[in-house]
């Protein structure tokens, strides 16, 4: 049987429609680099489960990463990121400049970063991304700061990682 | 002659061995027991007997029981009810007596009292829908499961029987002997569930305009797997980890409304009753449609059949040899097209009931999948010995049956679809249909492997794919597809030789890892003729038989003559990952003047230095016995060396001599648990390339670090380990010599600026 359909069984009401990728999660990198001031985030999607959010959200077909895709579907990226993936900065939440994405295959790559920091004491990553949609959503969040490194994993029960330093 | 032994010392031990202090320690080390990598799996494995052989093979001893059914079955459209009767005759072809027989009902999954959603935890959902909040916490739960109404044996006297949940046991008046077979009969019905609803592998799904897509399956009373690896296979059905069938014969009559199509495992044996005679004559001209599918039951003629609502009925008759299992879709919607395919000169077809939602995407594709995957998987394994392969279009399935099976994925409501709606349906229907080898006839235990038939299955898939559209599934998706779960903390991930119920993810254990896996063994580490030929014979071995994981392991080594005890232990029994990289690139030059360590050795043998016999020494370019001027001279411009060649080689051979001028010592590192070959490859001054690689036992005797020495006649200016990604390495920031100072978001976002 197609992986998919069973990890659904247990689901009384399905919320999506058919898919063939493998698992529902999402690869959250961040690395805080020093010198440059830098927090970088990484973050991977599957592009046909953001898909069927964002088209749910809109109300509208988006066509992700195809030669229909809408003209501004970076806004919609903008959109539900800015509500989904929340980063807080030594207390304090920070937006994230949103540098770009790529499309690999099945994953669409989103590159965010936060400028100015000049000390990290802690880092708090709050990510509900695809959790309302897919009950099974995993977000893998991966945080690295010089040789320190400690992966998270948020589903819908936990959706926040907290690093002090 | 001293002068000759020592040489004979020195060339037997030329490499680091005497450098090693002995270090006295005061407290006694530690015992291990043997954790070598490379150590034989015979305590992993089960110790082979004469039904499963040392070789991989079945033995002379190897029984398998036999099952046949009799089924007369009606399904009621109107109440979306299902009924039968079955007459089983199971023979007992072990050498044992048993007391009792064991049934499986799945369809008690679906019960009121089933444990299924009893041990599924997790805590409260993030949302409800209305129609969830009722059923979850108000309402009444669905009343699935199977009605028994009686149990028979031949003489009509009622047979004594008892129902754990999903599984039942048939109390026999006195134990069936070995040899002999028992016949008896049951009567049962039950509730169809709505599977777009309650989800499941069969059920129906309801249209707007009324009609319903029935695909049945799971749905009588089956007979569990009786053998000397489990006894009776009787783990209960919790609605993720499959079945464990026996083969046999079905004979099987289906009563529909009059104006359904329906198609089944087996071939219909009364084509005239159920087709008009245009059908009929449509039926039987598609087995010879070689070239593109062709119509039996047309898109217009679907149209008109799901206006009508007829109450009369008509029988389907199918007869089915040698299967594990029987499934149907019946609906008024179904199309149906046929293409036949020739396997080595027999005709098999294949077929694929769809409605009219499902085109153009249908029409266009799901038959010329089936062929592609029955063509392509016949070459990995036998030829399909089954008459026909049909795909079903049963909208968010993807569930397998002998010869049938639902696939999803249909086109927006105004016919258009998207490239990965496509590549969706046609990946699904490869799947579905590549698993009537994987487990349908290489019958292999579902309930306790799951990857078994859904590892082996999804890694034939990869190739059917390729060669049905490379663009849309290109080859180099493989086996990095797998690093990210490969790649996760270690508390998320468990073995592949776990039971499917205890997968944390399972499509990623049981799917993707045995799949990219088998792809390295493949392509990587055994190449395909060695490969080929050991999968093939896995295949041949234990068609239409019960194969176990030791089964599998024990061939690919037995007919390939590569010991692959150290990838089975690695990739199959640990959650290990592979990283390998470069931990330091030194340059050596060449002198005639001894070095230190040649000094050293000298004075272990009790000699001096001008005792050593003739020689050449390599110089790392950071020791202090480097000078300078070893860097202008080559190998040759040292008599030692020019002498000796020309003394010993032809004119000719000596142009065909290499002339290294580079010496490079490659220290490579392995940070990962696995054990994988070391794939290198080196670019020169000039741009040109070259590709080395060192078979997994390299690191034999060090788990974490080896060193090689590589000449060369050109500077190397990049080495790269696993250029090409072929050993799900998780970690490539250490694959690069000179190391990458750009991490992949500082390219990015550079590459963006110029955009």
């Amino acid at each position: 049987m197609q992986l998919k359909k069973i990890i659904v069984i247990l689901l009384v009401l399905p919320l999506f429609a058919f898919t063939m990728h493998k698992y529902y999660v999402s690869l959250c990198e961040i690395e805080y680099l020093k010198e440059k001031q830098s927090i970088q985030i990484t973050l991977g999607v599957f592009i046909e489960d953001l898909e069927f959010t964002l088209n749910k959200n809109s109300g509208k077909r988006l066509n992700l990463g195809s030669k229909t895709e809408v003209g501004n579907i970076d806004d919609h990226y903008k959109k539900y990121l800015n509500e989904h993936l929340v980063i807080s900065v030594n207390g304090k939440n920070q937006p994230y400049k949103f540098i770009g994405k790529e499309y690999d295959g099945d994953i669409v790559r989103f590159y965010l970063e936060i400028n100015n920091i000049k000390e990290l004491k802690s880092i708090e990553v709050t990510n509900n991304i695809l959790i309302n949609e897919f009950d099974n959503q995993k977000n893998i969040v991966k945080i690295k700061v010089k040789d320190f490194n400690k992966t998270f994993y948020l589903n819908k029960s936990n959706d926040k990682s907290l690093l002090k330093f | 002659m001293k002068k000759l032994l020592v040489a004979a010392i020195l060339a037997i031990f030329s490499t680091a061995f005497f450098a090693q202090e002995v270090e006295e320690k005061t407290a006694p080390q530690k015992a291990h027991y043997n954790t070598s990598k490379f150590k034989q799996l015979n305590e992993e494995l089960p110790t082979p007997n004469n039904e499963h052989k040392a070789s991989g093979a079945s033995g002379h001893e190897y029984t398998q029981q036999q099952v046949d059914y009799k089924m007369n079955i009606v399904l009621d459209d109107e109440n979306q009810k299902i009924f039968g009767e079955e007459t089983v005759t199971y023979h007992n072809n072990s050498k044992d007596n048993l007391e009792y027989l064991w049934l499986q009902l799945d369809q008690n999954m679906r019960a009121p009292d089933s444990n299924t959603p009893e041990i599924s935890g997790g805590g409260p959902d993030v949302m409800y829908s209305p129609s969830k909040f009722a059923k979850t916490f108000m309402g009444k739960p669905f009343q699935g499961g199977f009605n028994i109404e009686f149990i028979k044996d031949v003489n009509g006297k009622e047979v004594s029987y008892m129902i754990n949940k999903t599984m039942m046991r048939i109390n026999l008046p006195k134990p069936l002997a070995s040899g002999e077979k028992y016949v008896f009969k049951i009567k049962w019905w039950y509730n169809v569930n709505d599977y777009i609803a309650d989800r499941g592998r069969s059920g129906y799904e309801p249209f707007p305009d009324g009609n319903n897509l029935y695909v049945i399956a799971q749905f009588f009373p089956r007979l569990a797997v009786y053998n000397n690896v489990e006894g009776w296979q009787n783990l209960q059905f919790l609605g993720r980890s499959e079945f464990a069938l026996e083969f046999g014969n079905y004979d099987v009559t289906i009563t529909t409304p009059k104006d359904h199509i329906l198609n089944a495992t087996g071939v219909l044996q009364n084509p005239k009753d159920v087709f008009t005679s245009a059908q009929n004559k449509r039926y039987e001209d598609s087995k010879n449609a070689f070239e593109n599918p062709v119509f039996i039951v047309t898109p217009e003629e679907a149209l008109a059949a799901e206006k009508g609502r007829s109450k009369e009925t008509k029988n389907w008759h199918f007869y089915a040899e040698n299967v594990r299992d029987f499934a149907f879709a019946s609906s008024r919607k179904l199309i149906w097209d046929a293409m036949a395919v020739n396997l080595n000169g027999k005709t098999v077809m294949a077929y694929s009931l769809y409605p009219n939602e499902g085109n153009p995407l249908w029409e266009e594709h799901s038959t010329r999948a089936v062929a592609n995957t029955l063509k392509v998987y016949s070459e990995f394994t036998f030829d399909y010995p089954y008459p026909h392969a049909t795909s079903i279009n049963a909208e968010r399935q993807g569930m397998e049956y002998p010869m049938i099976c639902w696939n999803g994925g249909r086109p927006d409501k105004d016919g258009k679809y998207t490239d990965r709606t496509k590549k969706g349906m046609i990946g699904v229907i490869t799947h579905e249909v590549g698993h009537n080898f994987f487990p349908m006839i290489v019958n292999s235990d579902e309930r306790m492997w799951t990857w078994m038939d859904e590892g082996i299955n999804s890694f034939v898939e990869i190739y059917a794919e390729y060669k049905y559209d490379p663009i849309l599934f290109p080859l180099t998706d493989h086996p990095k597809n797998i690093v990210r779960y490969m790649s996760g903390d270690q508390s998320g991930l468990e073995p592949i030789m776990s039971q499917g119920e205890d997968l944390t993810d399972f499509g990623s254990n049981a799917y993707g890892k045995p799949a990219a896996g088998l792809f390295i063994l493949r392509e990587t580490v055994m190449g395909h003729e060695l490969f080929n030929h050991a999968f093939k014979t896995y295949a041949e071995r234990w068609k239409f038989k019960h194969p176990t994981p030791a089964d599998f392991f024990r061939t690919m080594e037995d007919a390939s003559a590569v010991d692959l005890d150290w990838f089975w232990r690695g990739w199959f029994y640990t959650t290990g990952a592979n990283d390998i990289g470069i931990k330091e690139i030194k340059k050596y030059y060449v002198t005639d003047k001894p070095t230190e360590r040649a000094e050293n050795m000298a004075k272990r043998y009790g000699i001096t230095i001008d005792k050593l016999p003739p020689a050449l020494y390599l110089v790392s370019e950071d020791s202090p016995e480097f000078k300078n001027d070893l860097k202008s001279k080559k190998p040759e411009d040292y008599n030692l060396l020019s002498d000796y060649i020309n003394t010993n080689f032809s004119a000719e051979e000596k142009a065909a001599l290499k002339a290294p001028k580079y010496f490079y010592e490659l220290v490579f590192e392995k940070p990962g648990d696995l054990v994988m070959p070391i794939i290198v490859e080196f670019e020169f001054e000039d741009g040109t390339k070259e590709r080395k690689l060192y078979p997994a036992e390299i690191w034999r005797n060090n788990d974490n670090e080896v060193t090689k020495v590589f000449p060369s006649s050109k500077a190397i200016t990049k080495i790269t380990v696993d250029p090409d990604e072929q050993t799900a390495d998780v970690n490539l920031n250490n694959n690069s010599w000179p190391k990458k100072t750009e991490n992949k978001f500082e390219k990015f976002k550079k590459d963006q600026i110029k955009a």
